[in-house]
């Protein structure tokens, strides 16, 4: 049975901003269809109309010739539109079945039958009676899919799905998905991954600025095209240039370990590393091996023994976050809204956030507000942050405008070494070149960068050695000309 | 139709607007509620609001009972601001009166300048002493500050139960629980002739203006601020979390000693048992109805110390049980609580689209 899903000039407005601007699509069953765009596109806007999130100011939705009213997600469901989000809605301590069955009103063993049999049809192994917490972020995924498939759904929405992925769970999952595809499911893909639309799809839509710019047939396009269409104007392409090769090291980390009491956290295992100035180390993982842990224990927020860091010839392993920067770290962590900045605040409060001895934001306890607000000038102007209102709150800066004022509010004392976690995620293409090259001139000027990223294309772009984190233990650093993504993969998954 | 929608930042104007409507609420609650219990409701709006503080006397009442809510609740919005949940300053309010009631009893029948300073200050240290005990309890083990400083609360009543009733009671005072009365070089002075209001009212000022200086001006203050929004960010600068924890329960403990020092010093003059009606858990509401803001918290005290004379009004005038009083501080509390969803949401009327 063919479906078909039409969209009618959706528009969806929000104070400020036209999410969706008169957007027309019509999808087929049989082909997988990428929604391409940057972020803010509106892809997501529309993506959560689909699912019945969100509710358009106007326009219709059309499944098979029937006009749909999506007022809730139920709605969607009802009307077997299934829908994985990039972030799992999972209960973490629940077991997968009971996470299966939570929403769903059919009885457990009936439900326990029909689990079996989608599991065995797509060759997934999940044990259903462990907790959730227990599974990694590949079969997490795999919970929500099958938690749509219970429904039989006449389309599958997947956001983003392989942010959290290795490369070769990417695989598994194109896999099915192209599966899903040939029993008539209507597939539809939303990423900023462009090589992905390239390996997966048959069709793709660019979205920019909540209007729709193209819809082509993929075999019409390569990924210079797609990329041109998505930011709207010539990309230049970044390469590093190979670092030259210093001895001098800057930070060195010995049998450095961290045992937390959180069960949720993961324990660091013996860490070793060195860099050197001038050089990028960059740390690859699927998120949520270590990666959060080790930044912390980098950056001082976790306390470790004196000995286990090395830094500039000083043991600074007991050293406050404060203490650090006083001996030129810095660091820009991965959650831009709860961690590094503070929205409700205004930008110059906080660039008095990274606060130096020598920057004099606060005499005798007293904020010198001048000090700051000129400081924040220079940061806004440097690094072009796209507002010239330092009273303005970072709220309203977009996630590239607010990652760039955090990147030069960490750079701008030039720091010896830069430490930064996820630095460009969730950022449009523009914003990712832009702290790309920046991080690349740090290297120029011969100062050192750890960056631990799940990005394995920003790692093989940035890093000259590279070395991947499994379950809180350091694989062997390697040099970055030797490793492919495929062998990142395979280490990212726990292999040896 | 009505629709309500979300806002895209948090208002400015109804941030302040929603204490206003919160007050409005309860008048229109606490008129509904006399109704039904067949009170008039608008003569007991009368007598719960107005009839009080119509005369001097009244004024200076409303003054009097301000004092104490202005000042610790200047002290809890320390902690509450930097995420600390002092909820015990009841409990501190009366270490630092016992404190301080013991110093002035060392002081008994004797007379110097110097000893209201001393008797002031026992009474500070002796609220900072019990404010420690949640901190150190928090900071090194763990511990929850709710819950412990909340039940030392009952444990700092119990302990001036014991001292007014047992070894401190007065030799000649018939077994009455109470102390001695003070000298008076160990009472604060009282700014009119015939009135109660007090010097404690300068404490208080002074907590307002030092509180603004410090909520505003200063590296503590962005700390404090830093570490209301997201501890996480606090962290990463790397702000000392513990010692900033400990600073804020002292001073809150500081304040509730103070504003139990005025109570014993002021118009008491002694120590027994009930030196206090609530007010530390009442300063609660001030505090949240003031926004945490030292003149928002001015005005917050005025209006809950109403309720507290309009209960005694309306208990001798029209027979209303004094209770009520607590039943509209309750209300303001849960009518702000309520009205914060303005600041977030607002509601939009749509006319039909056809």
């Amino acid at each position: 049975m063919n479906t078909n899903l039409k969209i009618s000039n959706v528009t969806k407005i929000y104070p400020g901003c036209v999410a969706n601007d008169n957007v027309s699509l019509e999808f087929n069953s049989g082909k997988i269809y990428a929604l391409l765009g940057e972020n803010g596109a509106g892809k997501s806007t529309l993506v959560k109309i689909l699912s019945g999130v969100i509710i358009p100011d106007e326009g219709k939705i059309y499944l098979n010739e029937n006009n749909l009213k999506l007022n809730s997600p139920l709605d969607a469901k009802k009307n077997d539109i299934g829908m994985v989000f990039q972030h799992f809605n999972l209960f973490e301590t629940l077991s997968v079945f009971e996470n299966l069955i939570i929403d769903s009103d059919e009885e457990r063993e009936s439900l326990r039958e029909k689990i079996d049999t989608i599991m065995k049809k797509y060759n997934f192994s999940i044990d259903l009676d462990i907790p959730v917490l227990n599974l990694s972020a590949g079969q997490k995924q795999k919970v929500e899919i099958i938690r749509c498939l219970i429904r039989s759904p006449k389309v599958l929405i997947m956001d983003e799905p392989t942010s959290v992925l290795t490369e070769q769970e990417t695989s598994e999952l194109f896999l099915s998905l192209k599966k899903f595809s040939e029993e008539g499911i209507l597939i539809i893909y939303i990423t900023h991954k462009l090589k992905e639309v390239m390996q997966l799809c048959d069709e793709v839509a660019v979205m920019r600025r909540g209007k729709l710019v193209s819809v082509s047939e993929i075999k019409n396009e390569n990924i210079e095209s797609l990329a041109n269409k998505m930011v709207g104007q010539n990309l230049k392409t970044i390469k590093k240039k190979k670092a030259k090769t210093s001895s001098d090291q800057l930070i060195k980390i010995t049998n450095l370990n961290f045992t937390s009491e959180d069960p949720f956290e993961t324990n660091l295992m013996d860490i070793n590393f060195s860099v050197n100035r001038g050089e990028c180390l960059g740390i690859a993982g699927i998120s949520g091996n270590g990666q959060s842990e080790l930044f912390q224990v980098l950056s001082g927020e976790i306390i470790s023994e004196k000995k286990s860091i090395e830094f500039n010839n000083n043991y600074i392993g007991d050293l406050s976050p404060q203490e650090r920067r006083e001996y030129l770290m810095a660091f820009s962590p991965e959650d831009r809204l709860e961690q590094a900045a503070i929205p409700q605040m205004k930008i110059f409060e906080n660039v008095a956030l990274n606060n130096f001895k020598s920057s004099n934001f606060f005499n005798n306890g007293l904020i010198n507000e001048n000090k700051i607000k000129e400081h924040s000038k220079k940061i806004i102007s440097d690094f072009n942050v796209n507002t010239d209102n330092i009273e303005l709150k970072s709220q309203f800066l977009s996630g590239g405008n607010l990652q760039k004022l955090i990147i030069g509010r960490e750079l701008i004392t030039s720091p010896d070494l830069l430490i930064c976690f996820n630095p460009t995620w969730g950022l449009d293409v523009g914003a990712i070149n832009y702290i790309h090259e920046t991080l690349i001139k740090i290297n120029e000027q011969n100062k050192s960068i750890i960056l631990i990223s799940t990005d394995t294309d920003e790692l093989l772009k940035l890093s000259d050695k590279i070395s991947v984190i499994n379950k809180g233990k350091l694989s062997k650093i390697m040099n970055a000309e030797e490793v492919t993504s495929e062998k990142l993969g395979i280490l990212m998954g726990g292999a040896n | 139709m009505i629709k309500i929608v979300k806002r895209d930042q948090p208002s400015r104007a109804i941030f302040f607007f929603t204490p206003v409507l919160a007050i409005f609420l309860t008048l229109v609650a606490g008129g509904l509620i006399f109704f039904i219990l067949d009170f008039k409701p608008f003569e007991a709006l009368k007598f719960f609001f107005i009839v009080p503080i119509a005369d001097k006397y009244g004024f200076s009442e409303l003054l009097l009972k301000a004092t104490p809510l202005c000042l610790i609740a200047i002290g809890l919005s320390f902690c509450f601001k930097s995420n600390n949940w002092n909820i015990g300053a009841e409990g501190q309010l009366t270490f630092g009166a016992i404190v301080s009631g013991g110093v002035a009893l060392l002081f008994y029948e004797q007379e110097g300048f110097y000893i209201l300073p001393i008797v002031i200050l026992a009474g500070a240290i002796g609220g900072m002493l019990y404010a420690s005990i949640p901190a150190i309890l928090k900071t090194y083990f763990n511990t929850n500050e709710i819950l412990v400083s909340l039940m030392l609360v009952y444990v700092s009543k119990l302990i001036l139960d014991y001292l007014v009733v047992g070894p401190w009671s007065n030799p000649e005072g018939f077994n009455f629980p109470e102390t001695r009365q003070f000298s008076d070089s160990a009472k604060l002075p009282l700014l009119f002739e015939g009135l109660r209001i007090h010097a404690g009212i300068f404490l208080a000022l002074a907590a307002v203006v030092i509180s603004w200086f410090v909520f505003y001006k200063t590296y503590l203050g962005f700390q404090m601020k830093v570490s209301g929004f997201s501890l996480k960010t606090a962290r990463y600068a790397g702000y000392k979390g513990k010692k900033m924890i400990i600073l804020v329960f002292l001073i809150s403990g500081a304040c509730a000693g103070l504003a139990g020092v005025g109570e014993i010093t002021g118009p008491i003059g002694q120590l027994h048992r009930e030196i206090s009606p609530d007010y530390g858990f009442t300063a609660i509401i001030v505090a949240f109805l003031g926004r945490l803001h030292p003149v928002g918290i001015i005005f917050a005290s005025l209006v809950v110390a109403i309720t507290y004379l309009g209960a005694e009004t309306a208990q001798i005038f029209m027979q209303i049980p004094k209770y009520t009083g607590q039943v509209f501080q309750g209300m303001i509390l849960f009518f702000l609580l309520a009205s914060d969803y303005l600041l977030f949401f607002k509601i939009k009327f749509i006319g039909s689209k056809k």
